[in-house]
Order: structure tokens, then C-alpha cells, then sequence
């Protein structure tokens, strides 16, 4: 009886995506290296909402989204959002160059292998994803234009006010 | 044609100062300015605003006017852009006068990026109408053309990327230059060129970055119209880092043409088409180039960090004779 | 003779350009970091207008080179 219920269940929800559209996917349990030195595993970030922004030295549109992305990271910091900038320079010396014009506060992460990256299946420069408490990634961000950060604003709280 | 280049989501202000000198007794000093504005909403503006100043004659002008003649030229373009998800479509025109030639210029441009950007295809079309002015008659004449490119440029790997382009080019009505002049029968005559030409050029570009921060460019054109004008363009130059805050390079061109069909060095009888311009004479040039870019740290004499100098010097000679040392000095300033 | 030569021309560039446009090895979007070098990137400064108008003012060719692409690819 359980197993017949279980894969009718299991049916819809296959049938279910095409016409729903992408079910969220997990973010994948990786682990990043933050500046200080100190290892950052994406799975023990569960219970929060977390902004991951993946920037690079190279990347012109990075010049002006970095900073607005810092500014978020102090606004809704206290409200409970975790942001990391993760870094994919190949050259680690040119990604202090950038973060020594720019200050910051939020946590700064490196990938200079490409690997989260990878993980994440990042499709542009510069990319941002927004992880829900779950650990499932509900938006992803390609690009920046001068609306971006007021959709990481709404999104990031529609997420902070679930699963309170 | 020059379409637009786009450097997105780069606001930026570029003077640039050019020096040309020639062994045909033209110096000419061009001051250019270059605005480009991204306004994130998706929308990019390029002005450019440039002015020549001939201040000595060229050996067609001294003939007649010893002391020299002011023949400035202004040009002004403006470019917009406007990306739709993978698409960018620009739209734009450019107006140059002198004293003898005005030109007017409409042109489009679509280029679209496949393959996460590793692939664009960009294409354009631009007409033209022109005016030279004939001298001392001051009879105006005019000139159309109609212009039109396809490119396609692939990253192959990290280090290596490739522009493959074709353009087509139809120009008709007066193409003669109002101030050569050529011997018809022992008479020192201005030329009478064809009134239609159609002009073909395929080219191939690549970067490659080599190791210790050095890189290498290569271009190649091939070049054939319809005034029997073939011509081979091959470039090849160095560029390297030396530290965070200089780009040292230097180039190589080497070009040969062949002469119109039409061409004499002298004519005898009643030739249908003859031409005193150097532009359809048979010649090879060789030249030169050197560039250093310097972009300090702590920005350059108070302009912001990012602001970048440009000094380069190019030296050009010709089988003709003719030879030409170019300067140019450039400052680009960053805007927020 | 010079038809065909163009004809044999043309369809080396098509070629060409078809073959670029089927890459085996695709570029991540976070490599790109060379490729985003101002030395790697074509007409990266304004002196190319320039340079183009004064040869074309001496020599009797025009044009060919196509509009940027490569570089950062950032959207």
C-alpha cells in the first residue's frame, strides 16, 4: 500500500517538473577557504540564509557589484544573512590588489581552482546565488545591473521570514 | 568600417593626442576624445569627438598656397548599445567635415555571445554619404556607400582566442582625389577615376598569452577590389607585464599592394581612367611600433586609481618613398 | 583566375569561422581571467580609430577586422 502511494508520489513530482518548472537544488557540500585561512563547508551553514557572490579582479561589472554586496552584508547581517564573496582568481595576488582598493566586511572566500565554482555550475561572470535555510539554492543571479541589489534585498528576506 | 568596439560596464574618458608627420610635407596634430558611459540598465553610450589640425600643406596644397593651408577636420560619433540577454544591438553615426569633404554615416550592428561567451557572432551594416568638394572649381560632388561585416570570434583555450571577419564595402559615385595629379601626354592633370568600386577584405586575428605574463597578437588581412587593388596585411607584436603597473610592446607590419588597374606612372594617348593617387600605386611598407602603458597604483597626478597613460610611436616607410614617424599619447581616466 | 581565387579564399574563411564556432574545449566563465587582459583583448584602446583612418588615408585598402568579442565575458 505504501510502496504503491510512494511511487505514485514519486510519479507526480517527475510528471510535475516540466510543467512546474526546476525543483530548487541543493547546494552542493563543498567546502571553501576564507580568507583567513579557515575551511567554510557550505553543509554546516544549514539554518541560515546565505548570499554566495562569486567575483574576480578581471571582472569589470565586480567594481561596482562588490561594494553594494558589502553595503547588503552590513544591512541585513543583524537580521541574520551570511554573505561570502568567493574569489576565483587563478592568481591569488591579483584578488588582494582588488579587496586592498576595496574594504569590506563580508566573508571573503578563495577558489583559485575553479572548484566551487564547478560545484555550483556557475554559466557567467560575475554570478550570485541565494541559499535558503535548507541548504537549497533558490535564486541564482547572472550578471549585474543597477536593479540586482534591490533583488538580493527582497529575495534575501522573503527567505530570513521562512522557516522562523 | 571601425564599428564599435564595446567594452562593457567600462565608464571611462580617453584623451588622445596624435602627431602624424609625413615625408609628403604634411604634419598633422589630432587631439581625440573618447566618452563611454554604461548605464547598467542593459544601455552603453560611446561619444567620440575628434578634431586634425593640418598645420603645414601637403605637397598637393603647397603648389598653390606656399605658406600653408588650414585644413582642419572635425569628427564626432555617437554609439549606443542596448543588450538583450546574450544580444547586443548597436545602433549609431559618425559625421566628419573638412574643408573639401564632409561625410555622413548611419550603422547598425548586432553581435551575439553562444557557448557561456565563448563564441561571438557579431555582424553590421553602415551607409554612407559623402560630399568632396572639387578645388578651385567648388563644384560638390557626391559619393554612397554602403558597407557591411561579419565576424566571428572564438576563445579557444585560457590563453588563446581568434576574430575571423569578412566586410564588403560599395562605394559609387566620385572617387577621384581632387588634388593628385598625374601626367596625361607630358600635362600634370587631375585624375579621373571609375565612378563604382567594390572592396573585399578578410582577416584573421589572434591573442595568445605566452608564459611570464607575455603575450602575442597576430593579424592577417587579405584585401581585393574591384579597381584590381589586392593587398596582404600581416601584423605580429609583443606585449608584456613588467610588475603590476606597466605594459611594455612593440609590433611589426609588414604590407603590399598591388596597383589599380588603371595605373601608369605616366599616361600617353586618351586613357578612359587615370590617377595620380599614391593609394592605388604598387608599393610594400614595413613598420614599426613601440607602446608603454602605465597605470599607477595610487592613481596619476591627481585622476583616480585605474587612470592609465599611453605613449606609442610608430615608424612607417613605404617602397614609394614615402615615409611617415606617427606619436600618439593617451590618457585614460576611469568614471564611477 | 581572380574569381576563383576569391571563391577559394571566401570558403577557407567560412571554414574557419565554422570550426570556431564548434570548440572541443569550452572556456568556464570563471577562467576567463587571461582572457580578460587588456594585451588579449582586440582593439582594447581607442588608438585603433586612428590607426585605421591615417593608413587608410595612404594606403588603398580598408577595413576587414571585426567588433570585440572574448575578453572577460562578464554579463
Amino acid at each position: 500500500m505504501i510502496g504503491r502511494r510512494a511511487f505514485a508520489l514519486v510519479l507526480a513530482t517527475l510528471l510535475a517538473v516540466p510543467v512546474l518548472g526546476a525543483v530548487p537544488k541543493d547546494a552542493p557540500d563543498i567546502t571553501l577557504t576564507a580568507l583567513s585561512g579557515k575551511p567554510i563547508r557550505i553543509a554546516d551553514l544549514k539554518g541560515q540564509v546565505v548570499l554566495l557572490d562569486f567575483w574576480a579582479s578581471w571582472c569589470i561589472p565586480c567594481r561596482r557589484s562588490f561594494p553594494e554586496v558589502d553595503a547588503l552584508h552590513r544591512e541585513l547581517q543583524p537580521k541574520g544573512l551570511t554573505v561570502i564573496a568567493v574569489n576565483v582568481d587563478e592568481q591569488q595576488k591579483n584578488a588582494y590588489t582588488f579587496l586592498e582598493k576595496y574594504p569590506h566586511t563580508m566573508t571573503i572566500a578563495f577558489d583559485p581552482k575553479g572548484a566551487v565554482a564547478q560545484a555550483f555550475d556557475l554559466q557567467a561572470m560575475p554570478s550570485s546565488m541565494i541559499v535558503d535555510r535548507h541548504g537549497r539554492i533558490r535564486f541564482t543571479h547572472e550578471g549585474y545591473t543597477d536593479k540586482t541589489i534591490s533583488q538580493f534585498r527582497s529575495e534575501v528576506l522573503q527567505l530570513l521570514a521562512e522557516g522562523e | 568600417m571601425g564599428a564599435a568596439a564595446y567594452n562593457w560596464a567600462q565608464n571611462q574618458l580617453d584623451f588622445s593626442f596624435h602627431a602624424f608627420q609625413d615625408s609628403r610635407g604634411v604634419t598633422v596634430l589630432s587631439p581625440d576624445a573618447n566618452f563611454a558611459k554604461d548605464f547598467t540598465d542593459r544601455t552603453a553610450v560611446k561619444v567620440r569627438f575628434g578634431v586634425d589640425a593640418i598645420s603645414a600643406a601637403s605637397d598637393s596644397c603647397a603648389r598653390c598656397h606656399p605658406d600653408g593651408a588650414n585644413n582642419g577636420r572635425v569628427v564626432s560619433s555617437l554609439n549606443v548599445t542596448r543588450k538583450y540577454g546574450d544580444t547586443k544591438l548597436t545602433l549609431g553615426g559618425e559625421f566628419s567635415r573638412e574643408n573639401f569633404y564632409s561625410a555622413t554615416t548611419a550603422l547598425a550592428s548586432i553581435a551575439r555571445d553562444l557557448n557561456k561567451s565563448n563564441t561571438t557572432v557579431a555582424g553590421g551594416f553602415a551607409y554612407s554619404f559623402n560630399q568632396p568638394q572639387l578645388h578651385p572649381d567648388q563644384i560638390t560632388e557626391s559619393q554612397h556607400s554602403i558597407d557591411a561585416y561579419g565576424s566571428v570570434t572564438q576563445s579557444w583555450t585560457r590563453k588563446t582566442v581568434t576574430q575571423f571577419g569578412y566586410e564588403i564595402n560599395q562605394i559609387n559615385g566620385y572617387q577621384t582625389s581632387p588634388f593628385l595629379r598625374t601626367s596625361v601626354n607630358g600635362v600634370m592633370t587631375v585624375g579621373n577615376s571609375p565612378d563604382a568600386r567594390t572592396r573585399h577584405a578578410l582577416s584573421a586575428r589572434l591573442r595568445q598569452a605566452l608564459p611570464g605574463d607575455t603575450f602575442l597578437d597576430a593579424d592577417y588581412r587579405w584585401y581585393h577590389d574591384t579597381w584590381a587593388v589586392d593587398s596582404n596585411t600581416l601584423s605580429l607584436g609583443l606585449s608584456h607585464h613588467f610588475g603590476a603597473s606597466v605594459v611594455g610592446g612593440g609590433a611589426y607590419r609588414r604590407y603590399t599592394q598591388t596597383a589599380a588597374y588603371f595605373y601608369e606612372p605616366y599616361y600617353t594617348g586618351t586613357p578612359e581612367y587615370y590617377t595620380g593617387d599614391f593609394r592605388l600605386f604598387p608599393f610594400d611598407s614595413n613598420s614599426v611600433t613601440g607602446r608603454l602603458e602605465l597605470t599607477p597604483k595610487g592613481g596619476l597626478m591627481g585622476m583616480p586609481a585605474g587612470t592609465g597613460l599611453t605613449l606609442q610611436y610608430e615608424r612607417y616607410k613605404s617602397t614609394t618613398g614615402f615615409e611617415a614617424g606617427i606619436f600618439t599619447g593617451g590618457v585614460r581616466i576611469p568614471l564611477k | 583566375m581572380m574569381v576563383l581565387k576569391t571563391r577559394v579564399v571566401l570558403a577557407v574563411a567560412f571554414a574557419a569561422a565554422g570550426l570556431s564556432a564548434t570548440a572541443c574545449a569550452t572556456v568556464q566563465p570563471w577562467q576567463r581571467g587571461l582572457l580578460a587582459d587588456s594585451c588579449m583583448v582586440f582593439d582594447s584602446n581607442n588608438t585603433a580609430a586612428y590607426m585605421t583612418h591615417w593608413q587608410e588615408s595612404r594606403e588603398g585598402s580598408m577595413g576587414g577586422f571585426g567588433v570585440q568579442g572574448g575578453g572577460c565575458g562578464c554579463k
